[in-house]
């Protein structure tokens, strides 16, 4: 069991890391706008890549 | 005269008649109401974009239509300008751009692309929600303008914003909780996997070293949580206790404090049990559900930019004989500006020189242009519409009448509608007559058992926590509000959805609330054989395009229109100009040539005449709206009595009525007389709905129960409206009704569940029934089950 004193203390220590990096993406606006990013990946150019070359 | 059928592929305008432009897409031919639309579909589709507008929900007429003047964007290139409105970051710069005119989220998706494309610029998001476009772009040889102008070229009004006024309150505040809540849910886990370890440890037998080093590590993590995450419940108790209010935040941390405290007290002391597991569960929940509410709260849409956005972005500064142009955000009192013809005021001021009439329809919701001499009073946001004029400004930005209206309904849409109030203060009564049984409860197992008495009193002050109760209400009324506002329903006072719910009448305005408010031509009568009823109308379109006045647009025509030579705008009387060598005037029948004779009194009557001859007159009708029928007989389906009160004559009132079959009606009704029938009608007992654009009326729409403008109305009507119906249909009212009624029922059920919970928890936990970490699931689960019932509103079709 005394494997715990090492684990739990580094489990801790990727928990502060989890937390600094949300903190992070956070603070620099990744969360600001929930509602886009879900439809964004339904959205394309409907240009076919032969059309873009005509243009 | 049929009116054209179709609408405009881009703007949902109705296509004029006697425009025949179209534009290919997806190899159709779709018809479209203007040039700029053309040239905006145009420009849509060779970029390969064509797919907007499969994507896109169909906008409010009108919208996406650009202006017929480019404007003038190559001051943006300036150091100057950059400064003012880019923030230099390494080697780019970042501009917030609020974007006029989007709507929804394939208009974000047709920005992103498009300007993606554009040389240079490394970033463009748009949040759909705030309206707002950040845009990154190389800090030397990129051209802001070209951006904005690709912006004006799809059809939007953007609007670059300074650095101050590019974040939002609502985005620090949702920042701050989303931090809070991911804080306490990741320390809620790591916290209940180490009690899992204590609990099991009771069971089998425990190394009291590693007891001592789990509690250890417990208390090391709740205290972000109890510092960090739940610091606004014990700031807000403490603004209760000091305001002599208490709210349901002060047992929250009472039961808060005093479990962390105790659970510390008995890790040093090798004390029998710890709470930190109730603790970190107990505000996990907490921050959930408050944070849920916020983002219900977030969702209306954003008004105040909106309102900014119709200021113009530049002004033309007067120094001595210096014109520069500035933006309008660094105009101050007593400066001189320039603004010609068409151009809106940029700020409140004072006219200077110069003759002119302005458009305050905006503001007072009057259509008619009101005629303004040096001395008189001009206000931010209306239109200047003849002369060239120079003003003094006297207030600018916030301070104007314009930004007091825009602050006032933004204040009304804070406000906490009475009926939560009055929750709160239940609320505030039921937290004082909780701590006293806490206490008693507390006194009793003291010498009954002391070793369970901080346990049990713990379990009360946690399990009969009233957030289901506080939470009932607003809860519900905050899911109710976002749902009404994606169905085109702006509530600004939160009563409203309550005296909506038991409306018995809806009286209605009627112009530009069941008509469609702005004429157009129902029938020419040529007077002269010599002319064509064609003729007259092209003649007429011809003349009126000189013109800005509100009448004017219903004579627009779309093809070629003859060369009109010194036209002039005669203000009060029309418009007169040499066509073909001959002199025609429009207008009045005095100044167009006399010799007319009409009037039934129910339509506007224009009159053509060439060389002091007459030759012909319109008739200019305003049109019922196409589901104002729909919509009264909907209404009429809920159970609501239906009344029609204007300021009109008998005979245009009458016809009306008669189309709608309304058969309580009133016609030639000042203000007072309209206020005296609503309150006639409550003195019956009626709950009244009253729904106008609030043109010279918005006291009576204040003295209705309740009280819904259209959003095209005027301004001053919207700050006493309490409901405020965008886009340009009737039907959302049966959808507000129905609405309101489904909401207060969930509010009734969130109510009886809140009370029953508690009743049947403080006993139980008195009892000593209820262990803390159980107390703090069934103060949870109570409070998520109120809000997801509220949330059931979200799916209200």
């Amino acid at each position: 069991m005394s494997i715990l004193y090492i684990l739990i203390p580094l489990a801790l220590l990727l928990l502060g890391f989890a937390v600094w990096a949300f903190f992070w993406a956070v603070g620099s606006g990744q969360f600001d706008d929930l509602d886009t990013p879900a439809i964004r990946v339904v959205m394309d150019d409907d240009t076919k890549p032969d059309e873009e070359e005509k243009q | 005269m049929a009116m054209a059928s179709e609408t405009c592929f881009h703007c949902a305008l109705p296509v004029p008649a006697g425009c025949h432009l179209t534009v290919d897409i997806e190899d159709e031919a779709r018809p479209v109401c203007c040039p700029g639309c053309k040239a905006v579909a145009e420009l849509i589709r060779d970029t390969g974009m064509s797919r907007y507008y499969e994507l896109r929900d169909l906008p409010d007429p009108g919208v996406g239509r650009p202006p017929e003047e480019a404007a003038e964007w190559s001051v943006f290139d300036s150091a100057d300008m950059l400064d003012a409105f880019t923030q230099p970051d390494g080697d780019s710069r970042e501009a917030t751009i609020y974007v006029g005119g989007m709507y929804c989220s394939a208009c974000s998706w047709l920005i992103e692309t498009t300007l993606g494309k554009q040389p240079g610029i490394s970033s463009a998001e748009v949040n759909p929600i705030t309206h707002r476009l950040r845009l990154r772009f190389p800090r030397d040889g990129a051209k802001l303008s070209s951006y904005l102008a690709t912006l004006a070229n799809l059809g939007y009004q953007p609007q670059p914003l300074s650095p101050e006024n590019a974040t939002r309150p609502e985005v620090t505040e949702q920042r701050s909780a989303l931090k809070r809540l991911l804080v306490a849910s990741l320390g809620m886990m790591q916290v209940m996997m180490f009690a899992v370890g204590l609990y099991a440890m009771d069971f089998q037998g425990i190394d009291p070293e590693m007891q001592h080093f789990l509690r250890l590590v417990s208390f090391f993590v709740t205290t972000p949580v109890v510092f960090y995450a739940a610091r606004p419940f014990f700031t807000s108790a403490w603004r209760g206790v000091a305001g002599r209010k208490p709210g349901m935040d002060l047992p929250v941390s009472i039961a808060v404090g005093a479990a962390y405290v105790a659970s510390i007290y008995a890790t040093f002391t090798r004390g029998p049990a710890v709470w930190f597991d109730s603790v970190t569960m107990f505000v996990f929940f907490l921050t959930l559900g408050r944070y849920l509410e916020m983002r219900a709260r977030h969702r209306s849409i954003d008004r105040s930019t909106a309102l900014t956005s119709l200021l113009p972005n530049t002004a033309t500064r007067i120094e001595g004989d210096t014109r520069t142009v500035v933006p309008v955000s660094q105009l101050a009192a007593n400066d001189t500006v320039l603004i010609r013809a068409g151009e809106p005021i940029p700020a409140d001021g004072q006219l200077l020189s110069g003759k002119t009439s302005v458009d305050e329809a905006l503001l007072t919701g009057e259509a008619r242009p009101q005629p303004r001499s040096p001395g008189d009073q001009l206000s931010a946001g209306s239109i200047n519409l003849d002369g060239m004029i120079e003003m003094t400004v006297t207030k600018t930005g916030g301070d104007t009448t314009l930004g007091t209206i825009s602050r006032l309904s933004e204040r009304a849409r804070y406000a906490r509608p009475a009926f939560v109030t009055l929750a709160d203060k239940i609320a505030s009564y039921i937290v004082v007559a909780l701590l006293f049984v806490a206490t008693m409860v507390a006194t009793y197992w003291y010498f009954a058992d002391p070793d369970r008495a901080f346990v049990i009193t713990l379990s009360v002050l946690v399990v009969t926590c009233p957030c289901a109760l506080a939470l009932a209400t607003p809860a519900a009324f905050a899911a109710a509000g976002s749902r009404l506002s994606q169905l085109r329903l702006l509530v600004t006072n939160g009563n409203a959805i309550e005296s909506l719910s038991c409306a018995t009448l809806a009286m209605f305005d009627k112009t530009g609330t069941l008509t469609k408010g702005s004429p157009s031509i129902s029938a020419v009568f040529v007077t002269d054989n010599a002319f064509s009823e064609k003729d007259c109308r092209v003649i007429a379109a011809a003349l009126e395009s000189a013109s800005t006045h509100p009448l004017a647009h219903a004579f627009a025509l779309q093809g070629p229109l003859p060369a009109v030579s010194s036209p002039e705008v005669i203000i009060g009387q029309g418009v007169s100009g040499i066509i073909d060598g001959r002199e025609w005037r429009i207008g009045n029948a005095k100044f167009a040539g006399g010799g007319f004779a009409t009037d039934d009194g129910a339509a506007t009557h224009v009159f053509l005449g060439v060389d002091g001859n007459a030759v012909a007159w319109f008739e200019l009708k305003d049109e019922l709206r196409d589901d104002a029928y729909r919509t009264l007989e909907s209404l009429r389906g809920l159970g609501l009595g239906t009344a029609l009160v204007s300021g009109d004559n008998r005979v245009a009132v009458n016809n009306v009525a008669e189309a709608l079959a309304i058969s309580d009606t009133h016609f030639e009704c000042t203000p007072e007389d309209k206020l005296a029938i609503i309150e006639d009608a409550q003195q019956r007992g009626e709950q009244v709905v009253m729904i106008g654009d609030g043109i010279n009326d918005a006291p009576v729409l204040a003295g209705a129960d309740t009280s819904i403008a259209p959003a095209h109305g005027a301004l001053l009507a919207q700050t006493s409206a309490d409901v405020i119906m965008l886009g340009d249909s009737l039907t959302p009212l049966t959808t507000a009704i129905e609405m309101s009624r489904k909401t207060m029922r969930i509010v009734r059920q969130n109510l009886a569940w809140a009370i029953v919970y508690n009743a049947l928890a403080l006993p139980l936990a008195a009892a000593g029934f209820v262990p803390p970490w159980l107390a703090a699931i069934g103060m949870s689960a109570s409070s998520l089950v109120v809000v997801l019932n509220a949330l059931r509103l979200n799916r209200f079709e």
